[in-house]
Formats: C-alpha cells, structure tokens, sequence
C-alpha cells in the first residue's frame, strides 16, 4: 500500500511527540484505542486558562504510519484553537489532508476520538476555572 | 447449498460458538468433495463457475469457523448485520481504560530500552513481560470459551443476547490491544518468541 507524501512526512518526522504530566494546569488527556488492530493514541491539549486557547498539543502512538501521521496533524491544527475551534476538528479533515486510503479511515477516526476524549477531559478537570475566568473579564 | 449460505450453513451446523474440531473438518471433507470444480468439467460454464464460487465459500467457511477467535469475529458480524437491518446501530466497544494505560506504559518502557541498547538486563524484563502478556491473553481466551458455552446455552430472542455480544467484543478488543504489544515486545527480542502473526501493521 502506497501512503501519500504528507503521511510520510508525518511518519518520518512527527511533530509534537511527547507528553504532559496529567495533572499540571490546563492540561486535558485522552486515551484512546482501535479494537480493530490494537493500536493506541495518547494525545494531550495543554490550554491557557485565561484565554481558552490551546497553546501547546503533545500526542504518543503506537500503531502503524497513518495513525501516527493523523495524530501527529490532530496536534499541529490543535495548537492556537479555542476549545471550541477544536471541537470542530473532523476525521474528514484529517483524511483530505493526509489523502488517506479507505482502509485507513479508522485511523483518523481515531485521532478524532483522542482530540475530543482530550478536550472532555479538560473540559472536566478545568472547565469551571475557564468559566470563573471567563466571567471575570466580562 | 446457495453461494448467499452463511459459513455455518455452508456446513449444515446450528448458530453456535462450540464446534467439535473433527465433525467440522470431516464435513469440511465432505463439502469440498462434492463442490469440487473436478467434478463438472463437462459441466455448462455457469455450472463451472457455481463450482468455483461454491469451492471458495467452502474454503473460506473452514478457514473462518475451525478457529474460535475468528468464529466468535464472525458471529458477532453476522448477528450486527441482523441488527443493523432492523434498525439497532452496531455499538463500538468502549475502549478498557485501564488496559490501553497499561500497554501504553509497556510500549514507553521498551521504547526506552531499546533507546538504550536492549542490554542483557533490558532484554530479561521484556522477556519477562513478555511471558506476562502472553498468560494474560491467554486468560482472555480462556473468558472467551467461557462466554461462547453461555452464547450456545441462550435462545433466539433472549435479552442476554446482545449483552453477551457486548462481552465478547470486549474480550476480542481486549486481545487485540495485548496482541499488539506482544508482537512489539516479541519483534524487540528477535522475533524467537513471536508465535503469533495475526496482527496486520502496515
């Protein structure tokens, strides 16, 4: 199977790899998998608490070079989002842009699912401190 | 027997996980024999392709349903597609948290060993992990045969239908994410331990 030039660029030199410690502030996680072949995605948002702007995206896979390649794009356009811009984020996006083949679908679906468990998890773990922050500039 | 059979009527055998491995393959035999492109080379063309198509769902049937992973995979294929034709989404199983943590540390601690070299310290640990990670899925298949007697023991229209399908998906997620990890760490110590080549990374 043949990836595209942008797949292996991604493959070759992913942007972002790495993580944040769970806890630190701003920081949302998400942990997902693909029953179908085992792979696993972590990928993590670190957001601004006073302006809701997701300032830095780190992201670990272990799975093949699509799934990396996909997450490896999910942190480049996640960086400089709102939270809310990234909500908007779609696997579509991440097929055109990688020209990903129908067998490889699943692996920008699964980049999605990681971008929007990430962004729940810090919607959780600091939602209400962006509220309160938000209130007070109003 | 029609080219649309499923692969437990290409055999004439019930809808249940349990099947005993001769009367499988002794009707395999039998089935093969009498769909055998051999036998109508005198035939019509389109008998001749009946033939063919007839031979390969035979061989595809057996492939499928000698083995209990794969026949579990089957079934819970064709019990969605039931579903799904009568309304009910095929659910994705939710991903077990605690497990995909746990791979995710194993995957980082033998990236770091082999970032260091894979000494004769670093290789005994994945061994040993290894070996752990091997118990454990074999533990998973054990559950599995467990939830196949129950499958085979619930009737048509039963409400523990779906949530056994459930449970099996689980497992079978279960397997797939210890699979990945046990090829990684197989492949990292020479691949003389890796006895398993399901796993499909492209």
């Amino acid at each position: 199977m043949a990836y595209s030039e942008k797949v292996i660029d991604h493959y070759n030199n992913p942007r972002n790899v790495g993580s944040f410690a769970k806890d630190l502030a701003g920081v949302g996680t998400g942990l997902v998998g693909a029953p179908e072949c085992g792979d696993v995605m972590k990928l993590q948002i670190r957001v601004n608490l006073n302006t809701g702007v997701i300032e830095d995206a780190k992201f670990k896979t272990f799975g093949c070079g699509s799934a990396i390649a996909s997450s490896s794009l999910a942190t480049e356009w996640l960086k400089g989002r709102s939270v809310d811009e990234a909500m908007k984020i779609k696997n579509t996006d991440i097929v055109n842009e990688l020209k990903l083949p129908p067998v490889k679908i699943h692996c920008s679906v699964l980049a999605e699912d990681a971008i929007k468990a990430a962004l729940a998890d810090y919607r959780d773990k600091w939602g209400k401190k962006e509220a309160v922050a938000g209130s007070k500039a109003s | 027997m029609s080219i649309k059979a499923d692969y437990f009527e290409v055999f004439g055998l019930a809808r249940k996980l349990e099947i005993d491995p001769e009367e499988l393959q002794r009707r395999f035999y039998e089935m093969s024999r009498r769909v055998h492109p051999d036998f109508f080379q005198t035939g019509t063309p389109g008998e001749q392709a009946g033939s063919l198509e007839r031979s390969a769902l035979v061989n595809r049937a057996y492939r499928t349903l000698r083995d209990l992973v794969s026949r579990v995979e089957y079934l819970i294929q064709l019990e969605e597609g039931r579903e799904t034709k009568e309304g009910a989404a095929g659910i994705k199983p939710e991903a077990p948290g605690d497990l995909l943590a746990e791979m995710l540390e194993v995957q980082e601690a033998l990236q770091g060993a082999k970032a260091d070299g894979l000494d004769e310290a670093a290789r005994e640990r994945v061994k040993a992990e290894h070996a752990r990670l091997l118990e454990r899925r074999a533990v998973e298949e054990d559950g599995l045969r467990v939830l196949a007697r129950e499958w085979d023991g619930v009737g048509d229209g039963d409400g523990n239908r779906e949530a056994l399908l459930e449970r099996m998906k689980r497992v079978l997620a279960a397997r797939a994410y210890l699979n990945t990890v046990i090829n990684d760490l197989g492949e990292a110590l020479g691949g003389e331990a890796q006895n398993h080549v399901s796993h499909r990374r492209h």
